[in-house]
Protein backbone atom coordinates (compact mmCIF):
# COMPACT_ATOMS: atom_id res chain seq x y z
CA UNK A 1 0.00 0.00 0.00
CA UNK A 2 1.37 3.35 -0.98
CA UNK A 3 0.64 5.96 1.63
CA UNK A 4 1.82 9.55 1.53
CA UNK A 5 3.48 11.61 4.21
CA UNK A 6 0.30 13.61 4.48
CA UNK A 7 -1.60 10.50 5.57
CA UNK A 8 1.12 9.50 8.00
CA UNK A 9 1.20 12.97 9.58
CA UNK A 10 -2.57 12.95 9.89
CA UNK A 11 -2.47 9.62 11.70
CA UNK A 12 0.32 10.75 13.99
CA UNK A 13 -1.86 13.65 15.08
CA UNK A 14 -4.77 11.29 15.52
CA UNK A 15 -2.62 9.05 17.72
CA UNK A 16 -1.86 11.90 20.14
CA UNK A 17 -4.21 11.89 23.16
CA UNK A 18 -3.33 15.54 23.65
CA UNK A 19 -4.93 16.51 20.31
CA UNK A 20 -7.68 13.89 20.28
CA UNK A 21 -9.10 12.45 23.48
CA UNK A 22 -10.77 9.02 23.37
CA UNK A 23 -14.18 10.43 22.55
CA UNK A 24 -12.94 12.73 19.78
CA UNK A 25 -10.89 9.89 18.30
CA UNK A 26 -13.90 7.61 18.08
CA UNK A 27 -16.06 10.39 16.64
CA UNK A 28 -13.53 11.25 13.96
CA UNK A 29 -13.07 7.61 13.04
CA UNK A 30 -16.82 7.11 12.68
CA UNK A 31 -17.05 10.33 10.68
CA UNK A 32 -14.42 9.04 8.25
CA UNK A 33 -16.31 5.80 7.63
CA UNK A 34 -19.58 7.69 7.38
CA UNK A 35 -18.22 10.09 4.75
CA UNK A 36 -17.18 7.17 2.61
CA UNK A 37 -20.10 4.82 3.05
CA UNK A 38 -23.15 6.96 3.68
CA UNK A 39 -24.55 8.31 0.45
CA UNK A 40 -26.23 11.19 2.26
CA UNK A 41 -23.14 12.27 4.20
CA UNK A 42 -21.77 15.75 3.68
CA UNK A 43 -19.36 18.21 5.34
CA UNK A 44 -21.65 18.34 8.36
CA UNK A 45 -20.28 14.95 9.39
CA UNK A 46 -17.55 16.76 11.33
CA UNK A 47 -20.00 19.12 13.02
CA UNK A 48 -20.17 17.35 16.34
CA UNK A 49 -20.08 19.45 19.54
CA UNK A 50 -17.36 17.20 21.01
CA UNK A 51 -15.10 18.02 18.06
CA UNK A 52 -15.57 21.79 18.18
CA UNK A 53 -12.55 22.40 20.39
CA UNK A 54 -10.15 21.02 17.82
CA UNK A 55 -8.54 23.25 15.20
CA UNK A 56 -10.63 22.82 11.99
CA UNK A 57 -7.48 22.47 9.86
CA UNK A 58 -6.23 19.62 12.02
CA UNK A 59 -9.70 18.08 11.98
CA UNK A 60 -9.86 18.12 8.20
CA UNK A 61 -6.34 16.78 7.84
CA UNK A 62 -7.01 13.82 10.12
CA UNK A 63 -10.38 13.12 8.57
CA UNK A 64 -8.87 13.07 5.09
CA UNK A 65 -5.93 10.94 6.23
CA UNK A 66 -8.24 8.40 7.84
CA UNK A 67 -10.52 8.25 4.80
CA UNK A 68 -7.57 7.82 2.45
CA UNK A 69 -6.11 5.05 4.54
CA UNK A 70 -9.45 3.28 4.84
CA UNK A 71 -9.84 3.28 1.05
CA UNK A 72 -6.34 1.98 0.45
CA UNK A 73 -6.81 -0.73 3.06
CA UNK A 74 -10.12 -1.73 1.52
CA UNK A 75 -8.67 -1.74 -1.98
CA UNK A 76 -5.86 -4.09 -0.99
CA UNK A 77 -8.00 -6.18 1.35
CA UNK A 78 -5.71 -5.46 4.26
CA UNK A 79 -5.92 -7.87 7.19
CA UNK A 80 -5.74 -7.02 10.88
CA UNK A 81 -2.00 -7.51 11.12
CA UNK A 82 -1.32 -5.13 8.22
CA UNK A 83 -3.55 -2.51 9.82
CA UNK A 84 -1.94 -2.99 13.25
CA UNK A 85 1.57 -2.69 11.86
CA UNK A 86 0.87 0.59 10.12
CA UNK A 87 -0.99 2.07 13.07
CA UNK A 88 1.83 1.04 15.44
CA UNK A 89 4.27 2.86 13.15
CA UNK A 90 2.08 5.93 13.51
CA UNK A 91 2.36 5.66 17.27
CA UNK A 92 -1.21 4.52 17.97
CA UNK A 93 -1.63 2.96 21.43
CA UNK A 94 -3.13 -0.54 21.74
CA UNK A 95 -6.58 0.75 22.65
CA UNK A 96 -6.81 2.96 19.58
CA UNK A 97 -5.53 0.19 17.33
CA UNK A 98 -8.27 -2.11 18.67
CA UNK A 99 -10.88 0.58 18.13
CA UNK A 100 -9.74 1.20 14.57
CA UNK A 101 -9.68 -2.50 13.69
CA UNK A 102 -13.11 -3.10 15.18
CA UNK A 103 -14.59 -0.14 13.33
CA UNK A 104 -12.88 -1.33 10.13
CA UNK A 105 -14.21 -4.86 10.56
CA UNK A 106 -17.75 -3.56 11.07
CA UNK A 107 -17.62 -1.58 7.86
CA UNK A 108 -15.51 -3.93 5.74
CA UNK A 109 -18.37 -5.43 3.75
CA UNK A 110 -19.95 -2.12 2.82
CA UNK A 111 -16.53 -0.77 1.92
CA UNK A 112 -15.78 -3.68 -0.40
CA UNK A 113 -19.17 -3.44 -2.05
CA UNK A 114 -18.61 0.25 -2.65
CA UNK A 115 -15.14 -0.25 -4.12
CA UNK A 116 -16.31 -3.17 -6.22
CA UNK A 117 -19.04 -1.10 -7.79
CA UNK A 118 -16.65 1.55 -9.08
CA UNK A 119 -15.39 1.01 -12.58
CA UNK A 120 -16.30 0.59 -16.21
CA UNK A 121 -18.47 -2.28 -17.24
CA UNK A 122 -20.56 -3.39 -20.16
CA UNK A 123 -24.26 -2.56 -20.24
CA UNK A 124 -25.81 -4.88 -17.70
CA UNK A 125 -29.04 -6.80 -18.27
CA UNK A 126 -31.34 -6.42 -15.30
CA UNK A 127 -34.63 -7.88 -16.46
CA UNK A 128 -36.59 -9.24 -19.39
CA UNK A 129 -40.20 -8.85 -20.49
CA UNK A 130 -41.94 -10.69 -23.25
CA UNK A 131 -45.12 -10.56 -25.26
CA UNK A 132 -46.72 -13.36 -27.23
CA UNK A 133 -48.85 -12.39 -30.23
CA UNK A 134 -50.67 -14.19 -32.97
CA UNK A 135 -50.13 -12.51 -36.32
CA UNK A 136 -53.20 -12.54 -38.55
CA UNK A 137 -52.51 -10.17 -41.42
CA UNK A 138 -50.68 -7.10 -42.61
CA UNK A 139 -51.70 -4.83 -45.45
CA UNK A 140 -49.20 -6.70 -47.62
CA UNK A 141 -49.91 -10.22 -46.54
CA UNK A 142 -53.14 -11.85 -45.46
CA UNK A 143 -53.78 -15.14 -43.66
CA UNK A 144 -50.48 -15.16 -41.82
CA UNK A 145 -51.66 -17.12 -38.74
CA UNK A 146 -48.42 -17.43 -36.94
CA UNK A 147 -47.33 -16.78 -33.35
CA UNK A 148 -44.53 -14.32 -32.66
CA UNK A 149 -42.74 -13.11 -29.57
CA UNK A 150 -41.60 -9.61 -28.71
CA UNK A 151 -38.80 -9.66 -26.15
CA UNK A 152 -37.48 -6.61 -24.31
CA UNK A 153 -34.26 -6.67 -22.32
CA UNK A 154 -33.95 -4.05 -19.60
CA UNK A 155 -30.39 -2.83 -19.54
CA UNK A 156 -28.49 -0.61 -17.13
CA UNK A 157 -25.45 1.48 -18.03
CA UNK A 158 -23.56 1.90 -14.77
CA UNK A 159 -21.46 4.87 -15.78
CA UNK A 160 -23.97 6.94 -17.65
CA UNK A 161 -26.89 5.87 -15.44
CA UNK A 162 -28.98 5.41 -18.55
CA UNK A 163 -31.46 2.59 -18.92
CA UNK A 164 -31.79 1.77 -22.58
CA UNK A 165 -34.00 -1.10 -23.65
CA UNK A 166 -33.24 -3.63 -26.31
CA UNK A 167 -36.34 -5.00 -28.04
CA UNK A 168 -36.54 -7.60 -30.73
CA UNK A 169 -39.05 -9.95 -32.26
CA UNK A 170 -38.60 -13.65 -32.77
CA UNK A 171 -40.57 -16.73 -33.71
CA UNK A 172 -40.81 -19.87 -31.64
CA UNK A 173 -37.73 -21.57 -33.07
CA UNK A 174 -35.64 -18.47 -32.51
CA UNK A 175 -36.82 -18.11 -28.93
CA UNK A 176 -36.03 -21.78 -28.34
CA UNK A 177 -32.56 -21.15 -29.73
CA UNK A 178 -32.11 -18.15 -27.45
CA UNK A 179 -33.32 -20.00 -24.36
CA UNK A 180 -31.20 -23.03 -25.26
CA UNK A 181 -28.07 -20.93 -25.46
CA UNK A 182 -28.78 -19.15 -22.18
CA UNK A 183 -29.35 -22.51 -20.53
CA UNK A 184 -25.98 -23.72 -21.85
CA UNK A 185 -24.39 -20.66 -20.30
CA UNK A 186 -26.02 -21.26 -16.93
CA UNK A 187 -25.07 -24.97 -16.95
CA UNK A 188 -21.49 -23.94 -17.70
CA UNK A 189 -21.65 -21.55 -14.80
CA UNK A 190 -22.87 -24.32 -12.50
CA UNK A 191 -20.08 -26.61 -13.60
CA UNK A 192 -17.48 -23.90 -13.14
CA UNK A 193 -18.60 -23.22 -9.59
CA UNK A 194 -18.15 -26.89 -8.73
CA UNK A 195 -14.54 -27.01 -9.82
CA UNK B 1 -62.50 -15.57 -52.76
CA UNK B 2 -62.07 -14.34 -56.30
CA UNK B 3 -59.49 -11.87 -57.51
CA UNK B 4 -60.89 -8.60 -58.69
CA UNK B 5 -59.04 -7.68 -61.86
CA UNK B 6 -59.32 -4.13 -63.15
CA UNK B 7 -59.89 -3.36 -66.84
CA UNK B 8 -56.40 -1.98 -67.17
CA UNK B 9 -54.98 -5.11 -65.61
CA UNK B 10 -56.97 -7.32 -67.97
CA UNK B 11 -55.68 -5.27 -70.92
CA UNK B 12 -52.09 -5.81 -69.84
CA UNK B 13 -52.62 -9.51 -69.41
CA UNK B 14 -54.24 -9.73 -72.86
CA UNK B 15 -50.72 -9.78 -74.29
CA UNK B 16 -50.03 -13.21 -72.82
CA UNK B 17 -52.13 -15.36 -75.20
CA UNK B 18 -50.40 -13.69 -78.13
CA UNK B 19 -47.12 -15.37 -77.38
CA UNK B 20 -46.42 -19.03 -76.91
CA UNK B 21 -46.26 -20.80 -73.53
CA UNK B 22 -42.47 -20.86 -73.41
CA UNK B 23 -42.51 -17.05 -73.48
CA UNK B 24 -45.19 -16.87 -70.79
CA UNK B 25 -43.14 -19.20 -68.63
CA UNK B 26 -40.13 -16.95 -69.20
CA UNK B 27 -42.19 -13.89 -68.23
CA UNK B 28 -43.18 -15.72 -65.08
CA UNK B 29 -39.54 -16.35 -64.26
CA UNK B 30 -38.68 -12.70 -64.89
CA UNK B 31 -41.60 -11.57 -62.70
CA UNK B 32 -40.41 -13.59 -59.71
CA UNK B 33 -36.81 -12.52 -60.27
CA UNK B 34 -37.94 -8.89 -60.25
CA UNK B 35 -39.75 -9.53 -56.97
CA UNK B 36 -36.57 -10.93 -55.51
CA UNK B 37 -34.09 -8.38 -56.80
CA UNK B 38 -35.95 -5.39 -58.20
CA UNK B 39 -36.88 -4.71 -61.80
CA UNK B 40 -34.42 -4.28 -64.67
CA UNK B 41 -35.88 -2.34 -67.63
CA UNK B 42 -33.18 -3.58 -70.03
CA UNK B 43 -34.75 -7.02 -69.91
CA UNK B 44 -37.94 -5.58 -71.35
CA UNK B 45 -36.09 -4.07 -74.31
CA UNK B 46 -34.35 -7.31 -75.17
CA UNK B 47 -37.59 -9.27 -75.05
CA UNK B 48 -39.47 -6.58 -77.02
CA UNK B 49 -36.94 -6.78 -79.84
CA UNK B 50 -37.14 -10.56 -80.01
CA UNK B 51 -40.96 -10.59 -80.01
CA UNK B 52 -41.26 -7.63 -82.34
CA UNK B 53 -43.48 -5.56 -80.05
CA UNK B 54 -42.97 -2.33 -78.09
CA UNK B 55 -41.09 -2.64 -74.79
CA UNK B 56 -44.10 -1.05 -73.09
CA UNK B 57 -46.23 -4.01 -74.09
CA UNK B 58 -43.69 -6.42 -72.67
CA UNK B 59 -43.42 -4.37 -69.48
CA UNK B 60 -47.18 -4.33 -69.02
CA UNK B 61 -47.38 -8.03 -69.64
CA UNK B 62 -44.73 -8.84 -67.04
CA UNK B 63 -46.15 -6.34 -64.54
CA UNK B 64 -49.64 -7.69 -65.04
CA UNK B 65 -48.37 -11.18 -64.40
CA UNK B 66 -46.45 -9.99 -61.32
CA UNK B 67 -49.52 -8.33 -59.87
CA UNK B 68 -51.61 -11.42 -60.55
CA UNK B 69 -49.09 -13.57 -58.69
CA UNK B 70 -48.58 -11.20 -55.75
CA UNK B 71 -52.28 -10.56 -55.18
CA UNK B 72 -53.05 -14.26 -55.30
CA UNK B 73 -50.17 -15.04 -52.94
CA UNK B 74 -51.09 -12.23 -50.55
CA UNK B 75 -54.65 -13.46 -50.22
CA UNK B 76 -53.55 -17.08 -50.31
CA UNK B 77 -56.46 -17.94 -52.60
CA UNK B 78 -57.25 -21.57 -53.28
CA UNK B 79 -56.49 -23.35 -56.57
CA UNK B 80 -60.16 -23.30 -57.47
CA UNK B 81 -60.53 -19.60 -56.79
CA UNK B 82 -57.41 -18.86 -58.82
CA UNK B 83 -58.72 -20.85 -61.76
CA UNK B 84 -62.12 -19.11 -61.58
CA UNK B 85 -60.46 -15.68 -61.36
CA UNK B 86 -58.32 -16.33 -64.41
CA UNK B 87 -61.22 -17.90 -66.32
CA UNK B 88 -62.78 -14.45 -66.89
CA UNK B 89 -59.76 -13.50 -68.98
CA UNK B 90 -60.85 -15.99 -71.64
CA UNK B 91 -57.46 -17.62 -72.04
CA UNK B 92 -56.83 -21.07 -73.47
CA UNK B 93 -56.93 -24.18 -71.25
CA UNK B 94 -53.17 -24.54 -71.67
CA UNK B 95 -52.42 -20.96 -70.64
CA UNK B 96 -54.71 -21.24 -67.61
CA UNK B 97 -52.90 -24.36 -66.47
CA UNK B 98 -49.54 -22.65 -66.93
CA UNK B 99 -50.64 -19.64 -64.88
CA UNK B 100 -51.95 -21.89 -62.09
CA UNK B 101 -48.65 -23.76 -62.00
CA UNK B 102 -46.73 -20.50 -61.84
CA UNK B 103 -48.87 -19.45 -58.87
CA UNK B 104 -48.49 -22.70 -56.95
CA UNK B 105 -44.76 -22.99 -57.62
CA UNK B 106 -43.92 -19.48 -56.46
CA UNK B 107 -46.54 -18.75 -53.84
CA UNK B 108 -44.41 -19.63 -50.81
CA UNK B 109 -41.46 -17.54 -51.89
CA UNK B 110 -43.62 -14.57 -52.85
CA UNK B 111 -45.29 -14.67 -49.43
CA UNK B 112 -41.87 -14.64 -47.78
CA UNK B 113 -40.90 -11.58 -49.80
CA UNK B 114 -44.19 -9.85 -48.94
CA UNK B 115 -43.71 -10.55 -45.23
CA UNK B 116 -40.52 -8.49 -45.37
CA UNK B 117 -42.58 -5.40 -46.23
CA UNK B 118 -44.33 -5.34 -42.85
CA UNK B 119 -43.45 -2.77 -40.14
CA UNK B 120 -40.22 -4.13 -38.90
CA UNK B 121 -38.77 -4.53 -35.45
CA UNK B 122 -35.25 -5.79 -34.98
CA UNK B 123 -35.46 -9.55 -35.07
CA UNK B 124 -33.36 -12.17 -33.34
CA UNK B 125 -30.53 -13.63 -35.34
CA UNK B 126 -28.28 -15.42 -32.88
CA UNK B 127 -26.52 -15.19 -29.55
CA UNK B 128 -23.00 -15.93 -28.36
CA UNK B 129 -21.99 -16.09 -24.72
CA UNK B 130 -18.86 -16.20 -22.63
CA UNK B 131 -18.24 -16.83 -18.96
CA UNK B 132 -15.96 -14.31 -17.25
CA UNK B 133 -14.67 -13.90 -13.75
CA UNK B 134 -13.46 -10.49 -12.68
CA UNK B 135 -10.37 -10.89 -10.52
CA UNK B 136 -9.44 -7.30 -9.77
CA UNK B 137 -10.06 -3.73 -10.74
CA UNK B 138 -8.32 -0.45 -10.13
CA UNK B 139 -10.47 0.14 -7.07
CA UNK B 140 -10.60 -3.37 -5.57
CA UNK B 141 -8.16 -6.27 -5.66
CA UNK B 142 -8.68 -9.98 -5.03
CA UNK B 143 -12.19 -10.24 -6.41
CA UNK B 144 -14.10 -13.24 -7.63
CA UNK B 145 -16.96 -11.73 -9.59
CA UNK B 146 -18.55 -14.06 -12.13
CA UNK B 147 -20.32 -12.56 -15.10
CA UNK B 148 -21.80 -13.77 -18.35
CA UNK B 149 -20.89 -11.71 -21.41
CA UNK B 150 -23.41 -11.95 -24.23
CA UNK B 151 -23.17 -10.93 -27.88
CA UNK B 152 -26.68 -10.56 -29.24
CA UNK B 153 -27.01 -10.48 -33.03
CA UNK B 154 -30.11 -8.81 -34.41
CA UNK B 155 -31.34 -8.15 -37.94
CA UNK B 156 -33.00 -4.87 -38.76
CA UNK B 157 -34.02 -3.43 -42.10
CA UNK B 158 -31.65 -5.69 -43.89
CA UNK B 159 -28.76 -4.67 -41.66
CA UNK B 160 -27.08 -6.49 -38.84
CA UNK B 161 -26.85 -5.12 -35.28
CA UNK B 162 -24.63 -6.44 -32.57
CA UNK B 163 -25.20 -5.73 -28.88
CA UNK B 164 -22.59 -6.64 -26.32
CA UNK B 165 -24.14 -7.04 -22.89
CA UNK B 166 -23.32 -8.54 -19.55
CA UNK B 167 -25.28 -10.11 -16.76
CA UNK B 168 -24.70 -11.79 -13.42
CA UNK B 169 -25.49 -15.44 -12.64
CA UNK B 170 -28.67 -14.68 -10.69
CA UNK B 171 -30.13 -12.57 -13.48
CA UNK B 172 -29.16 -15.21 -16.03
CA UNK B 173 -31.22 -17.82 -14.18
CA UNK B 174 -34.08 -15.34 -13.97
CA UNK B 175 -33.90 -14.69 -17.74
CA UNK B 176 -33.98 -18.40 -18.51
CA UNK B 177 -36.94 -18.93 -16.19
CA UNK B 178 -38.94 -16.03 -17.65
CA UNK B 179 -38.31 -16.98 -21.27
CA UNK B 180 -39.12 -20.64 -20.62
CA UNK B 181 -42.45 -19.47 -19.27
CA UNK B 182 -42.95 -17.53 -22.49
CA UNK B 183 -42.36 -20.68 -24.54
CA UNK B 184 -44.70 -22.69 -22.31
CA UNK B 185 -47.45 -20.19 -22.95
CA UNK B 186 -47.93 -21.43 -26.52
CA UNK B 187 -48.86 -24.83 -25.15
CA UNK B 188 -51.66 -23.60 -22.91
CA UNK B 189 -55.30 -24.33 -23.70
CA UNK B 190 -56.04 -20.70 -24.31
CA UNK B 191 -53.40 -20.30 -27.02
CA UNK B 192 -54.22 -23.65 -28.56
CA UNK B 193 -57.88 -22.65 -28.83
CA UNK B 194 -57.02 -19.35 -30.49
CA UNK B 195 -54.70 -21.00 -33.01
CA UNK B 196 -57.31 -23.67 -33.78
CA UNK B 197 -60.16 -21.26 -34.29
CA UNK B 198 -58.64 -18.33 -36.12
CA UNK B 199 -57.98 -19.59 -39.62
Amino acid sequence: MELSEYVQKGFQMLADPGSFDSNAFTLLLRAAFQSLLDAQADEAVLDHPDLKHIDPVVLKHCHTAAATYILEAGKHRADKSTLSTYLEDCKFDKERIELFCTEYQNNKNSLEILLGSIGRSLPHITDVSWRLEYQIKTNQLHKMYRPAYLVTLNVENADSRTYPEISFSCNMEQLQDLVGKLKDASKSLERATQL
Amino acid sequence: MLLDLSEEHKEHLAFLPQVDSAVVAEFGRIAVEFLRRGSNPKVYEGAARKLNVSSDTVQHGVEGLTYLLTESSKLMISELDFQDSVFVLGFSEELNKLLLQLYLDNRKEIRTILSELAPDLPSYHSLEWRLDVQLASRSLRQQIKPAVTIKLHLNHNGGHNTNILQTDPATLLHLVQQLEQALEEMKTNHCRRVVRNIK
